[in-house]
């Protein structure tokens, strides 16, 4: 089919990609300022990041970030393969659909309601079991693996349902115990909905700021940083650190494709 | 039998984990909106409720609004983008993810030195002797705060739906007659609801309920129903918290029902 | 080659309280090529899921052998498969596909190797070990699936309506290599399809089932000249079938008139069914018929042309190679060993009257109209 691609196309493509860019962009230039200033350009500067690397504050809450991060997202992909497995052979009708109904209420609910309900959980049991704190490190754990596991489900379940039923019956057919057929031919099968769930989970964890916000005390990451930051007048070294959290997601985001199209090429290479 | 003994062996690890972690603290909140400090059962934080209605009725409308922006913007750039060729269709996926990923709170804020007093828009303007315009603490601002956070969630669904509409179908259309008008009011706009309403679910929700859009943009003069939640949370008044988020949480998921009607069930979130 | 390798016994299955096997038994003999034929709903796919060990039968037993096999699961049991679509693994090549099932049971890659080989030169694919599946063309998937499931040395190969998603032309080849693998192989086939044309050509024995039931078990040639009920003389093949009253042996009068033929055993004056196949018909001058017919169409069909002939309201095909003309009456001559009598049964006037088949339009005005093979309890004629 050919694709007549008429000019006023371009123009709402171009105007939009301006829209999305332009504050970033902005940002990206002003990082470079000379000044104190994030308006006016007085000259070009690496002093900004420089200030940056040796905030010590601002390297901890990327390293908090990046543990609590694969933290999360390693055990809700543990737990959410199993459950998308479980609602995958469940014949039950009303079993799975509760299961789906209950994995679907953090995704729906505003995060700011799921914060604030396991914030209000964690200190219900803090004052039950009389802790002058109840907020810390693993609540905030907790909390991270509670919001990841649907979207682990999520992605599993579609691959689980597309996978020919055949094919594990053939595994059986051909001598594999049910252990053996789950590992030898499902897993294959639903592995690159497990690997995109794990990676969903793991940039919505480093990404999360307002569940993080109302769950932990104390244990500081870096988008709760940054609010804390930002919270004050702005300087430079905001526009430093977003500017390289923008070139680090670029450069990500570039990997991945690549590896798409190297995956379409050879497909389904061992 | 054995069949069954192993599927509820699958089943009970996140079974036990989302009744403590998501059921639990659903009515942990309700436990919170209907006593007061000493546990004792209250109706007194819904009937104090009413103080709010116009926070309420702000924060819906803006929302929709905001909403209503992202349909006109997102639709017609998604249309756009399956009119490209493949790859550059995949180039642009990429394009739009990526503010998707950067933090909510930088996506906020790169729009305070182009909005501010003495920021890029005014200074422009300055250029040609105008008065600085007062943009930071206006409904405008936080609206297009919105926009521009949300706008990608409200593309991606209406992309992935149009770009799987079968290219036969619309053959078959023009074969049928149809002019170009026709297809878009007849076969495409029908056919790409599903994507809208999903856009819509995730632009609305986020944005109804935020609160740093409006604490940056709005500058603490434009409320909305996540300030509310936030300052009264800060304060240790867990008990107006908890009944604001209950009919935050109540409200969403009675509009969400009303929407999943519009939407057959596969159609829930694209993405 | 007498010995029973499977028995059904009494084998009842249902589906959410729908029955899909009711009360059914069989015996297959070993080393046999069976096949179990019928339209899709009629329970055959199911048979062979309960002789796999897919599904648990309701009631009734399964031996294997003589031994009982009920509750045995799949991997235990001494039967392999080749699916519809052949489930082949996307993440092995033809190589670990065929190795699948000797890997699983530890075998010594050696003589992996060595089976493996012997398995790919016995389909035909030398060459293509490390093929990716995705690559191969219908017929080689099929010939993987093939090799993967031989390969373990089966008593019992299950095939469930392998060759649907080849091309007419791929479908009759790999008819071919199926009936000479399974020759190499001595092993029980058991083959499900909806074709009968292939269950014809392929089988020792042909299973005709519908509703759940068997309807009939035979060799090809018994099943298309002697069927026991007017579901089966439709299924297989074009029937005529027409009521007739059994007069003496020997003597059946259908459409006013008496007829010589070979069956006998049947009450005096017991109403039967009647068939007659097409081309067991000859159409001669009127003077010389045995009954007297208008044709109302013609249809050239290659091998010879397709009349239908109306006699008295009621619609015979005749297919034979000479031409006659629209509109013609002409004479019918049957000899008496075209044709078969049947017991009444269920399914006596449902089947075997072509006036539908020859105003196609109105079939299409008329919602409850059921073509002869469809008919089957899945189309609801509301």
């Amino acid at each position: 089919m050919k694709k007549k691609s008429s000019p006023l196309y371009n123009v709402i493509l171009a105007l939009v990609y301006i829209f999305m860019y332009a504050p970033l962009l902005v940002m990206v230039f002003f990082s470079f300022n000379e000044s104190k200033s994030t308006s006016v350009f007085t000259g070009f500067s690496f002093k900004w990041y420089v200030e940056l690397f040796s905030n010590s504050d601002i390297m901890e809450a990327l390293r908090n970030t990046l543990v609590l991060a694969v933290l999360s997202s390693l055990i809700a992909t543990v737990i959410g393969t199993i459950a998308a497995y479980g609602i995958y052979r469940t014949r039950n009708n009303f079993v799975s659909s509760s299961f789906m109904t209950v994995t679907n209420i953090p995704m729906m609910n505003p995060d700011i309601v799921t914060g604030v309900s396991l914030m209000l959980l964690f200190v219900f049991v803090g004052r039950l079991i009389g802790a002058n704190t109840s907020l810390n490190f693993f609540t905030l754990l907790i909390a991270h693996i509670t919001f990841n596991i649907p979207y682990v489900i999520l992605n599993v379940l579609p691959k689980l349902r597309q996978t020919d039923v055949r094919l594990y019956e053939a595994a059986l057919d051909l001598g594999c115990t049910p252990r053996q057929a789950f590992f030898n031919v499902m897993m294959p099968a639903i592995n690159p909905g497990i690997v995109s769930g794990l990676l969903m989970s793991f940039t919505l964890s480093l990404d999360d700021f307002v569940i993080s916000y109302y769950t932990s005390s104390g244990f500081q990451t870096l988008p709760i940083k940054i609010f804390s930051m930002t919270k004050r007048i702005v300087k430079p070294d905001m526009y430093a650190l977003s500017s390289i959290i923008f070139v680090t997601i670029l450069l990500l985001l570039i990997t991945i494709n690549i590896l798409q199209m190297k995956g379409e090429a050879k497909p389904a290479k061992k | 039998m054995k069949r069954k003994g192993t599927t509820a062996l699958l089943n009970t690890p996140y079974a036990v984990w989302s009744t403590i972690f998501i059921v639990v603290p659903l009515f942990i909140v309700m436990y919170y909106a209907f006593t007061d400090n000493n546990g004792a059962f209250t109706l007194e934080n819904i009937k104090n409720l009413g103080n709010y209605t116009d926070i309420f009725t702000i924060s819906i409308l803006y929302s929709l609004i905001a909403t209503l922006i992202t349909i006109i913007i997102a639709y017609p750039f998604a249309y756009a983008m399956t009119k490209k060729s493949v790859s550059s269709q995949k180039m642009q996926m990429m394009l739009i993810m990526l503010p998707m990923w950067m933090n909510l709170l930088i996506r906020t804020y790169s729009w305070l030195n182009i909005l501010e007093r003495n920021g890029l828009i005014n200074n422009f303007l300055g250029l040609f002797g105008l008065e600085p315009l007062k943009m930071i603490g206006t409904p405008g601002a936080v609206i297009l705060g919105m926009v521009y956070n949300y706008l990608p969630y409200m593309i991606l669904p209406i992309y992935t739906v149009l770009s799987k509409i079968d290219p036969t179908l619309l053959e078959a259309a023009e074969d049928l007659g149809c002019s170009s008008f026709q297809k878009m009011i007849r076969l495409i706009i029908p056919m790409s609801m599903p994507g809208v309403v999903s856009g819509i679910a995730m632009v609305f929700v986020p944005s109804v309920s935020t609160f740093y859009i409006s604490q940056k943009l709005g500058d603490g003069k434009v409320m909305l129903i996540g300030d509310v939640i936030e300052r009264q949370i800060q304060m240790n008044h867990y008990d107006v918290g908890a009944s604001i988020s209950l009919v935050l949480m109540v409200m969403i998921l009675i509009s969400m029902a009303i929407m999943n009607r519009f939407s057959d069930a596969d159609g829930g979130v694209v993405v | 080659m007498d010995k029973n390798i499977i028995d059904l016994k009494n084998i009842t299955v249902a589906f959410d309280g729908e029955t899909v096997l009711d009360d059914l038994s069989l015996s297959i003999r070993d080393g046999e090529f069976v096949t179990l034929l019928g339209s899709s709903g009629c329970g055959k796919t199911t048979t062979l899921r309960i002789i796999a060990g897919f599904i648990e039968p309701d009631a009734g037993s399964v031996f294997f052998d003589g031994l009982l096999v009920n509750g045995i699961p799949p991997y235990k049991r001494p039967v392999n498969t080749i699916f519809q679509k052949y489930a082949l693994f996307p993440n092995l090549n033809v190589y670990d596909n065929i190795a699948f099932g000797l890997r699983v049971s530890k075998t010594p890659e050696k003589e992996i190797r060595e089976r493996v080989s012997e398995m790919l030169a016995l389909v035909g694919l030398k060459g293509f070990e490390k093929k990716n599946i995705a690559y191969l063309s219908g017929g080689q998937q099929q010939r993987v699936a093939i090799a993967r499931a031989v390969i373990n040395r089966p008593k019992v190969l299950l095939l469930d309506e392998p060759l649907a998603a080849l091309d007419a032309k791929l479908r009759k080849d790999m008819q071919n290599e199926l009936k000479k693998i399974q020759r190499e192989l001595g092993i029980t086939f058991i083959f499900v399809t909806h074709d009968q044309e292939e269950a014809l050509s392929m089988s020792d024995t042909v299973v005709v089932m519908n509703e759940g039931k068997i309807q009939q078990v035979g060799t090809p040639i018994d099943i298309y000249n002697e069927p026991q009920n007017a579901f089966v003389a439709d299924f297989i093949g074009e029937s005529n079938i027409v009521d007739g009253v059994m007069l003496e042996d020997f003597k059946v009068k259908l459409g006013g008139r008496i007829f010589e033929c070979l069956d006998r055993g049947f009450d005096k004056n017991e109403p039967v069914d009647v068939v007659i196949r097409p081309e067991d018909v000859d159409i001669v001058p009127l003077e010389n018929g045995m009954i007297a017919g208008t044709i109302t169409s013609v249809t050239f069909r290659g091998v010879h042309f397709e009349f239908i002939i109306d006699v008295c309201g009621f619609k015979w095909m005749i297919q034979t190679t000479d031409y006659h003309e629209v509109g013609e009456n002409v004479g019918l001559y049957i000899e008496p060993d075209a044709i078969h009598i049947m017991k009444k049964s269920k399914y006596s006037g449902m089947f075997g009257d072509y006036s539908s088949f020859s105003d196609e339009m109105d079939n299409i005005s008329n919602p409850d109209f059921e073509e002869g093979q469809s008919a089957d309890k899945e189309v609801d004629p509301s």
